[in-house]
């Protein structure tokens, strides 16, 4: 997989009290704003998650997905995972498990360009 | 200091994304690699990759960046801006205020870092330059608009812009072509990528047929995936098909000599120099000259954009594209 396709990021899936934190690098080459960023699906071992309840968390910062949109200001720069919080999801520490993040993406400066980015890794849960 | 007498290569280290997205040089360690190697002096940066303060630069960020330049002796020639303004998809443009702020916070953090030009893009809506010119006089900073594909010389949006252009009458504002928008053909490296992805020959041979349709990159992308959908080909075969009509078109390589005059700096965007020294998809054998003869004297900055599909070594591919350049404008190139 190409540097610019991968979505799920170099610091994996950890356990968090009582729920779970996925990283998640940026599909482009250049860093955009979170707002034109959009979880488009997230399923583990098969099943789909529900993100009703999910959090973003980028340098020090958390705020819940649904008002991504609204980050018209919040840069994600390339070089960064952000992360998804899961609150209320929780898995063994050291168990293994099938991930399947799709990312899509809107160039702020291309109109008309969405791309749909996913990406499935085995992932061993991180204390 | 001595007076360029003609053009002069360097590179952009959009070049580097697939080092740079996987964490193997940091900016500092990047500059030593592109000194170490004789890639520059002359060197463009997207603020929004390398710089994490984009757009809003701090001072002591400026200062560190300033003595990196210092420790490599590279020159930071340009500094590509963005002009985003779709920022909710699906939704309507920011408004006009908020663009041009976005702009000047930009030009500010450029020219606080020591960058003597910015790349801009024609998502700014050509009614917006009066505004925008006087800050980047005042700066002392020049803007070239990059005339990337779908964009060439003819296109009614570079038209409209060379109309501004005469009416404002400054010397800060000028084009920074990029060779894209006069492709040949599709690289066969990228078709070869888009292959590996499992996409098929009925599927590439329609891209080839409506890439050399007219029209806006989505319109087309549109018409491929309309068709693609139809006759049963896989959505993600679409996409790596369609990444074509957002980077390369197809127009009259010597279309770029009614830009040379207000050009200010070149994007030599490329794919793959093979072993002849010959690129794979774009002319330079007739673009380059156009810009010798016509007085150009800044800098053309490589730019390897096979990052967006294969994982090639990107500084053979720049070394390669700067001895091809010296080998058509001559030895005096630097």
């Amino acid at each position: 997989m190409l540097p610019v396709e991968r979505v799920i990021g170099e610091e994996g899936l950890t356990a968090i009290d009582g729920g779970l934190k996925l990283a998640m690098r940026l599909p482009w080459y250049r860093s955009l704003p979170f707002s034109v960023v959009e979880v488009g699906s997230l399923s583990i071992d098969g099943q789909d998650v529900d993100l009703a309840d999910a959090l973003i968390e980028y340098d020090g910062e958390r705020w819940p997905l649904a008002s991504n949109g609204e980050r018209v200001d919040t840069f994600w720069f390339i070089r960064d995972s952000a992360f998804l919080i899961l609150p209320n999801r929780a898995l063994d520490v050291g168990s293994e498990h099938e991930v399947a993040l799709n990312l899509f993406v809107s160039p702020p400066y291309i109109p008309g360009m969405k791309r749909t980015n996913p990406q499935t890794d085995t992932l061993r849960v991180a204390a | 200091m001595t007076t360029n007498t003609g053009p002069q290569v360097g590179v952009t280290l959009y070049s580097f994304t697939n080092e740079w997205l996987t964490r193997q040089f940091e900016l500092d360690t990047l500059l030593a690699e592109v000194a170490k190697r004789r890639l520059g002096p002359n060197i463009e940066i997207i603020g929004f990759q390398n710089f994490k303060e984009f757009p809003d630069v701090s001072d002591a960020y400026a200062e560190k960046f300033k003595e990196m330049i210092a420790e490599t002796g590279l020159n930071p020639v340009s500094c590509a801006i963005n002009s985003d303004r779709f920022l909710k998809p699906g939704q309507q443009p920011i408004e006009d205020a908020a663009l041009v702020e976005y702009h000047k916070r930009q030009l500010r953090s450029a020219k606080k870092m020591g960058f003597s030009l910015v790349r801009y893009q024609f998502a700014l809506p050509v009614h917006l330059l009066p505004e925008i010119a006087p800050y980047a006089e005042e700066l002392d900073i020049r803007m070239g608009v990059e005339v990337h594909a779908p964009m060439w010389a003819g296109h009614p949006a570079v038209q409209a812009y060379a109309e501004m252009y005469d009416k404002l009458n400054t010397p800060v504002l000028g084009w920074i072509p990029d060779f894209g928008g006069t492709a040949s053909r599709i690289p066969e490296s990228m078709l070869n990528a888009a292959r590996a992805k499992g996409a098929s020959e009925d599927l590439l041979d329609k891209l080839k047929e409506v890439w050399l349709e007219g029209g806006m990159s989505h319109e087309k992308a549109g018409r491929l995936r309309e068709w693609g959908l139809a006759h049963g080909h896989a959505p993600l075969h679409i996409q790596a098909a369609c990444l074509a009509f957002f980077i390369l078109s197809n127009n009259d390589p010597k279309s770029w000599a009614a830009l040379v005059d207000r050009t200010i700096h070149i994007h030599g965007k490329f794919y793959g120099v093979d072993d002849d020294g010959v690129e794979e998809a774009i002319d330079y054998e007739t673009i380059l000259p156009l810009f010798k003869d016509g007085g150009f004297t800044g800098t053309m900055v490589s730019e390897w954009e096979g990052h967006a599909y294969d994982a090639r070594d990107a500084f053979e591919q720049v070394r390669r594209h700067q001895a091809m350049a010296r080998r058509i404008w001559g030895t005096d190139v630097n």
